[in-house]
């Protein structure tokens, strides 16, 4: 099956024509499965933000392709609205776009965009809130009202409620308390494992993306530095670090206890990884006892 | 005296319609002089409030507030309290207010009607303190996060203040910034003696300070130091905190049968007490 | 869209003209606006020109720089001058049509008229090409000063202090439109079709989340001035004490032989 997304060679240059030209996003090609949690990270300037904008048609490429479902997104520009929403995009601090009077009708807005109205409207809105717990009292509340967590919550559901095969989120949990982001983590998963949507997240929380993605993009100025599954990304310490980024706290230990010479071969992600290792380690010496 | 900041008793609530939400109740906290505080809680525990309280921003409803003695409702004192206890907000786009970085750090000082030579003086010295002295002339716009931060902290020395307040300055900036900010901040406890409050999220924020509050709901559940705090789980948990990753580790070995000494902060010493702790078991 | 937006006209680069003291920068337009429009014959003028034309070259700013801005209200210029032609009975008739009349006086008066546009936007120019939004605000407020004797010392720095204020936050603002325009587009609207109707509809999704969030950014800005001892005007002072120079002091002398000159033209010749 061809993959739902792919991009390839895309190429975006800022200020073509002066000085300041540089390239957001040089040369990166990559594709996506159906139903993947695909984590983006890179520090900041390294082009990711540039490059989410790319996959929804927000931003047009300066060369290079993007395909959903094996078709250009650019193959007619007059259809580009199906394409958004088709591939949701939640930018960060997504709380800051709302504006209609009742969180319902925030929720509808987007569904109401791609033509939905009366019944289908409605149940739209309130699978969406069922599926993603968010609380029927607060459909006729205006959002202003909510805290800063429950407005990200609706904020987010607002895209959800448009039901795209792809989902991409900039930053989803950046400036949320622990109770925030763990909410706004199980809101994601819910949907993926409910219409099998594939997600694109890009975090620079390195402890959630070992949770929950299954192969990470890393960039680095504004190109595609490694593409592969979550555990290889992480298993290679040094090479992060290189470019500035770094492996889950608990990574690190384990990395520091094999370099004291503990035999542990596993690549370590999670606690409860590191856990199981570890007993293991005690209870047989080594870690196929 | 040894404390700079006292707060007495302390109940403060918000009118919103015909609803009253008490957010700070029967609060009494002493912050003494020189000390590095961290206050935790989860968003809407009350701590933001406690923030503003501290500098007479908020005034309490019931109690007092001492700054160095002066009671914050003393209305002739207003700026000097202000002075000694300087404030730094969460988004650093919304509390710089010139166009050039040594403008905005002279904001303070020009208020406070010092000598212009003097106030160049403490622009300088405040920029390089917090090591963006090369940016003077740049615009805030074209700065990180972090280093806008830096800034804002830069506008807050500059007052020479003998406290600072700091209310989630790191909660919208990237790992890099994060760190920055936490440098600065732990550099400026340390080398300059200003007491610091740092009121965050982030668990391991608190790793390197003399004392640690947790609050829940407009009160204190715990103050302690850090390490105690930490190992606590439980009660982080209660309150919608995270146990940070590497405490968890450590507790969760110690259920499943490893022996670990849980007294570990920072991923060196974990990895340290897990080293001792496998060796004790012949390995 | 929105990036081509720059704000302020300010062009760096190292000449005199950049140093002056905005103050003296500021007066001196005034005065060489004054003494353009007093120019009322062909040799004055002339020394006009020359005089523009000589800070033009000083301003280091290039030359297609000012050709710009003239170019931005050409429409005007040219109204202007062909208004002028039609106006004024003096002097030889040159043609007639219809009920108009074109007489050689209404041909010199829309070239002097022309002329002192002309000057008057480069003179303009230069100011704004050679000063700051932030030289220019500090300017304004000193300028205005001498007003706190007629007791409106808080309203000159209010004044001063909101100039600031948006002078820094316009770049904000304006990113933060261009954030909210799409994230509204990846919901579906759509602000390039339809009619006109739909298309101011589609613009409250973008101006209610701004106004909030500036609503919210001023509150927060409000407090934050708050906690760093802002007390209005009340016993401030501040750091840039703008020193007058010697060079401000002598462009503003040559400045006043120029217009002295222009006086002296006027009066020799008129």
């Amino acid at each position: 099956m061809a993959p739902i997304l792919e991009v390839k060679n895309l190429t975006h240059t800022y200020d073509a024509s002066t000085p300041f030209r540089f390239d957001a996003v040089n040369d990166v090609s990559f594709s996506v499965e159906e139903g993947e949690i695909v984590g983006i990270i890179g520090h900041t300037g390294s082009g990711k933000s540039t490059l989410v904008q790319h996959l929804n048609g927000l931003l047009k490429p300066t060369s290079g392709n993007i395909l959903f479902n094996g078709k250009d997104i650019w193959e007619n520009p007059k259809a580009i609205k199906n394409i958004r929403a088709n591939i949701g995009l939640v930018f960060q601090y997504p709380e800051y776009q709302l504006f209609e009077e009742t969180v319902y009708k925030d929720i509808a807005f987007g569904p109401q965009n791609m033509g939905l109205l009366g019944e289908d409207l409605k149940t739209r809105v309130t699978e969406t809130c069922q599926l993603l717990d968010i609380d029927f009292d607060y459909l006729e509340k205006s959002p202003f009202d909510l805290s800063g967590g429950e407005k990200r919550r609706v904020a987010i559901a607002g895209v959800m409620a448009m039901r795209p095969e792809v989902i991409i989120f900039d930053e989803p949990i950046a400036g949320l308390d622990p109770m925030g982001r763990k909410n706004v983590i199980k809101m994601i998963e819910n949907y993926r494992n409910s219409f099998n949507a594939t997600v694109l997240i890009i975090s620079h929380n390195m402890e959630d993306m070992a949770q929950i993605a299954d192969r990470l993009i890393v960039m680095n100025k504004g190109k595609l530095a490694k593409f592969d599954t979550t555990e290889n990304v992480f298993s290679d310490a040094k090479f992060l670090s290189d470019i500035g980024l770094g492996v889950p706290a608990v990574t690190k230990i384990i990395d520091l206890l094999k370099s004291k010479g503990f035999n542990i071969e596993e690549n370590i992600l999670t606690i409860d990884d590191a856990v199981e290792a570890l007993v293991k380690l005690k209870n047989g010496g080594n870690t196929y006892a | 005296m040894n404390n700079i900041i006292d707060v007495k008793n302390v109940t403060f609530e918000y009118t919103g319609g015909e609803r009253i939400k008490t957010v700070i109740r029967d609060f009494d906290i002493s912050f003494a002089r020189g000390s590095f505080t961290v206050i935790l809680g989860h968003n809407g525990s009350g701590k933001s409030t406690l923030a503003k309280l501290l500098n007479g921003l908020y005034k309490p409803a019931v109690g007092d507030v001492f700054v160095d003695g002066i009671n914050t409702k003393d209305e002739k004192n207003e700026i000097e309290i202000k002075r000694r206890v300087g404030m730094v907000f969460q988004n650093p786009d919304n509390q710089l207010l010139a166009s050039i970085v040594e403008d905005d750090v002279a904001f303070g000082p020009e208020n406070l009607g010092i000598e212009p030579e003097k106030i160049r003086e403490r622009v300088d010295n405040a920029l390089k303190t917090v090591d963006m002295y090369d940016y003077r002339k740049k615009s805030p716009h074209h700065l990180s996060g972090g280093q806008k931060q830096r800034i804002a902290i830069a506008g807050i020395i500059a007052m020479e203040p003998e406290c600072i307040v700091l209310d989630e300055p790191t909660a919208m900036l990237d790992p890099k910034g994060r760190k920055e900010i936490i440098d600065t901040i732990e550099r400026l406890n340390r080398e300059k003696g200003i007491t610091i409050i740092l009121i965050t999220h982030f668990m391991e924020e608190a790793q390197n300070a003399d004392r640690v509050i947790v609050m829940d709901n407009g009160k204190i559940v715990a103050d302690d130091i850090p390490a105690n705090i930490f190992k606590n789980a439980e009660m982080l948990k209660s309150v919608g905190l995270d146990v940070p990753q590497t405490t968890d580790l450590l507790i969760r070995l110690n259920n499943s049968g490893l022996a670990v000494d849980t007294n570990a902060i920072s991923i060196e010493e974990a990895a340290e007490k897990i080293a001792t702790a496998l060796h004790s078991e012949g390995i | 869209m929105l990036n081509d937006i720059t704000f302020g006209q300010y062009f760096e680069t190292s000449s005199i003209i950049h140093k002056l003291d905005a103050r003296i920068k500021m007066i001196l337009l005034i005065l060489q606006i004054v003494f353009i429009f007093l120019a009322n014959n062909l040799i004055s003028l002339s020394v006009a020109f020359g005089f523009v034309l000589l800070i033009i070259l000083l301003s280091k700013v290039p030359l297609r720089m000012y050709l710009k801005n003239l170019k931005a209200i050409l429409p005007i210029i040219l109204f202007t001058a062909i208004i002028n032609l039609f106006y004024g009975n003096e002097g030889r008739e040159l043609f007639s049509f219809w009920k108009i009349t074109v007489t050689s006086g209404g041909v010199i008066n829309s070239i002097f008229l022309t002329a002192r546009i002309v000057l008057l936007i480069i003179i303009s120019s230069v100011l704004t090409y050679t000063t700051t939004p932030n030289d220019l605000t500090d300017a304004i407020e000193r300028l205005l000063s001498p007003l706190r004797f007629l007791g409106l010392k808080n309203a000159v720095h209010t004044l001063a202090m909101m100039m600031t204020i948006a002078l820094r936050f316009i770049p904000t603002l304006v990113e933060e439109t261009q954030k909210i325009m799409n994230a509204q587009k990846a919901r579906g609207v759509d602000f390039e079709n339809g009619k006109l109707k739909e298309r101011i509809n589609a613009l409250i999704p973008i101006l209610i989340p701004l106004l909030i969030s500036s609503v919210r950014r001023a509150y927060e800005l409000a407090e934050a001035m708050e906690c760093r001892c802002y007390n209005g005007a009340e016993g401030r002072k501040r750091m840039k004490q703008f020193k007058i120079r010697y060079y401000d002091i002598l462009s503003a002398l040559i400045s006043v032989v120029f217009c002295l000159g222009i006086i002296f033209v006027n009066f020799v010749t008129g």
